[in-house]
């Protein structure tokens, strides 16, 4: 298969500052997996000439989310091999477009390991991706490689650089590939459709109280409609809290007269249900961070004996 | 507080500088740590390669060390991943090139690091010798063909002026063992001298080839005993090959190097001649004899006479320089004089004769030097 060519990589700004944020926040290097996805553009060429030969489809990359693991050789090991089934436990049904690498104070080239890695990781047969277009189907290899790097001298203006390539499995040779962010603007737009949520509201049933013997049946509470409440409340719950499903109804049928206020109220709930997964996670970061300094404290003291054979 | 390595990452490094079969150099050490950290985790090695050298960053990790390090190569060597990629050669499985060298990593070993980098050393080695293969140059192939029976021959790709490509041959002569030659020889390394050949490749329109760039070149320690800048390399003919050329150059400068170590032995005969007149030598060379010093006097003036012999001795006089031992400048610095090389010689006397004959000239030199010493004293 020919490699396609990209013509560049396409990530949002809060996606590329929480990288960031994340690998300066680790204690030393740190790589990850990066998840998108790749659609085929046609550049249209605005011009009357009637000579128009057909131009090229190119590929544009998106990155939506990452995965950063903080120690290294997570899903390779030292001679940079990747272990499929160690990658396919991290994806989660996410697609894999490539993986990244962060290293303080070294030059912004790959090194020899993620040479191997990135080489070793576009080869995993079913890893690959379809590429979105209609025009013809083909498949992406996770072959992007985003490096991180710092200046040598602690600079206060310059803390961070970055540069990406996409590996080219036929040439077997990095090429890099400019990055565009992508900030709220007009420009944003095109990225709203590459964003899948990842908790969309779930699909919960509804039969449009038009008949008055199945009215009877839920008013009878019957085990099988009373269970079925249940559960579909449960499932409310794990996107707003302290709603209850029956005022889902306002949202549709005869009673939705009063749509607006039901969806506020909906929002409203989502928003709270958001405000205690926050603390939440505030709890539970602070636990990691306590089980990851103890962690390092052991790792130190197997360094300091390691040298005394 | 000084800043070291953690004590699995320094025995490496200690044995890898101690054990590896060139002289390497650590440019620069530092740490990957997000505090600022005076424990160390990465530094640049500087390996000698094709008479030149090559530095790569050896990356340690020091908040994982049973990691194996990494390593980054220059920035010109692009290809010598995808090099790596490559299966090797000979009875290796199917691994990649670069699988085999980080095999069986073990950070408690010390020998580990040693074993890597002499791997990718020869890899890399390797990858040089591929390329200058892959090269569309009749008389590169040819040249490479017919010299890669000779042992030690590295090759690399360089780009010379106007970015054209150029072949450069790092050949090493002679296969004797100099170091044997020199009695209670000090030299750690074994001493080589390489030709180094520089071809340009050849471009697809351009006449006849040209010559190519010819220099010798030797570890500075061997000036001791013989200086490659005094040696006339024989002229490159027309149409001439490496395989012809390298023969009359091996044997003309064996005959010099051979030369060279019997004028230790002459140099060592002319200062044990200047010891009836001078007395006991205060220091001399015993290795190479290229220097010795004396104490004289001159009445109540006492002075150093410094004996500097060069590789050319007899045909070269030696130079003479004084130094008082009363006077002194502003600094405190003992007064010296210049350094003094025009007085009667001549290669054709013994020993005996020469000594004696410096010994005479001094007689009237001192007294030009106690004056002149007398004179700076005035002064300050």
């Amino acid at each position: 298969m020919d490699d396609l060519a990209l013509q560049k990589i396409a990530v949002s700004g809060p996606t590329l500052a929480s990288m960031i944020e994340r690998i300066n926040s680790c204690l030393g290097d740190a790589d990850g997996l990066l998840f998108g996805d790749v659609a085929s553009i046609t550049p249209t060429a605005l011009s009357d000439d009637s000579t128009q030969t057909p131009s090229d489809s190119q590929l544009v990359a998106t990155i939506s989310g990452f995965l950063c693991f903080i120690s290294p050789l997570s899903f390779y090991d030292s001679a940079g091999r990747v272990d499929p089934t160690l990658v396919t436990t991290h994806l989660n049904q996410k697609p894999l477009i490539g993986w990244f690498s962060s290293r303080r104070k070294t030059p912004i080239r790959p090194s020899m390991r993620e040479f191997s890695v990135t080489h070793s990781l576009s080869s995993i047969p079913n890893l690959s991706l379809p590429i979105q277009n209609p025009n013809f189907s083909s498949n992406f290899p996770p072959s992007i490689f985003l490096l991180f790097t710092t200046p040598f001298q602690d600079q206060l203006i310059h803390t961070n650089q970055y540069c990406a390539y996409r590996f080219q499995l036929q040439k077997q040779c990095f090429s890099p590939v400019s990055i565009d962010i992508v900030n709220i603007g007009p420009a944003f737009r095109g990225h709203y459709g590459s964003f899948c949520p990842s908790s969309a509201l779930p699909f919960l049933s509804c039969e449009l109280k038009n008949s008055a013997a199945m009215n009877e049946d839920r008013d009878k509470g019957s085990l099988s409609g009373v269970k079925q409440a249940a559960k579909d409340q449960e499932d409310l719950d794990m996107c707003a809290e302290g709603m209850d499903i029956g005022r889902l109804s306002q949202l549709m049928g005869p009673e939705a007269a009063n749509y607006t206020a039901g969806l506020e109220h909906l929002y409203e709930k989502m928003l709270t249900k958001l405000e205690s997964l926050s603390r939440l996670v505030e709890a539970s970061s602070a636990k990691v961070l306590e089980q990851e300094n103890h962690n390092r404290k052991l790792r130190l003291k197997v360094a300091k004996s390691a040298g005394v054979e | 507080m000084s800043s070291d390595f953690p004590p699995y990452i320094s025995t490496q490094l200690h044995y890898l500088l101690n054990h590896f079969p060139d002289k390497l150099k650590i440019e620069n050490v530092w740490s990957g740590s997000k505090h600022y950290s005076v424990t160390l985790d990465r530094f640049t090695l500087v390996i000698p390669y094709c008479l030149d050298t090559i530095k790569w960053d050896i990356i340690y990790n020091l908040e994982f060390p049973l990691a194996a390090p990494d390593v980054i190569f220059g920035p010109d060597d692009e290809d010598f991943h995808r090099f790596l990629m490559m299966p090797g050669e000979g009875d290796r499985d199917s691994r990649s090139r670069a699988e085999f060298a980080m095999s069986d990593w073990n950070n408690k070993d010390p020998t580990r690091l040693l074993a890597l980098i002499k791997e990718l050393r020869d890899q890399y080695a390797a990858y040089q010798r591929w390329r200058a293969g892959e090269i569309d140059d009749d008389r590169l192939k040819f040249e490479i063909s017919t010299i890669m029976t000779r042992e030690g021959i590295e090759m690399q790709i360089i780009s010379g002026a106007d970015k054209t490509e150029e072949v450069k041959f790092g050949v090493p002569l002679m296969h004797m063992n100099i170091n044997k030659l020199v009695s209670a020889c000090p030299w750690r390394h074994p001493q080589k001298i390489y030709l180094q050949v520089i071809y340009p490749v050849a471009r697809k329109y351009a006449s006849a080839p040209s010559a190519p760039r010819l220099k010798l070149m030797s570890p500075p320690e061997l000036k001791a005993l013989f200086s490659i800048d005094d040696v006339k390399l024989p002229s490159w003919l027309d149409g001439m090959c490496m395989a012809e050329y390298l023969p009359n150059l091996e044997e003309s400068l064996g005959k010099q190097v051979f030369e060279a170590v019997t004028l230790i032995d002459f140099r060592r005969s002319f200062i044990e001649a200047l010891a009836p007149l001078f007395g006991r030598p205060l220091e001399a060379d015993p290795v190479f004899c290229r220097k010795a010093t004396f104490l004289a006097t001159s009445g109540p003036f006492a002075f150093l006479v410094y004996f500097l012999l060069s590789t050319q001795f007899p045909k070269q006089q030696p130079v003479l320089m004084l130094q008082s031992t009363q006077h002194f400048q502003s600094q405190g610095v003992p007064i010296k004089s210049a350094l003094l090389s025009d007085y009667p010689w001549s290669p054709r006397w013994e020993v005996s004769q020469m000594a004696e004959r410096i010994f005479e000239f001094l007689v009237d030199e001192a007294l030009n030097f106690k004056r002149y010493c007398n004179e700076s004293q005035l002064q300050h």
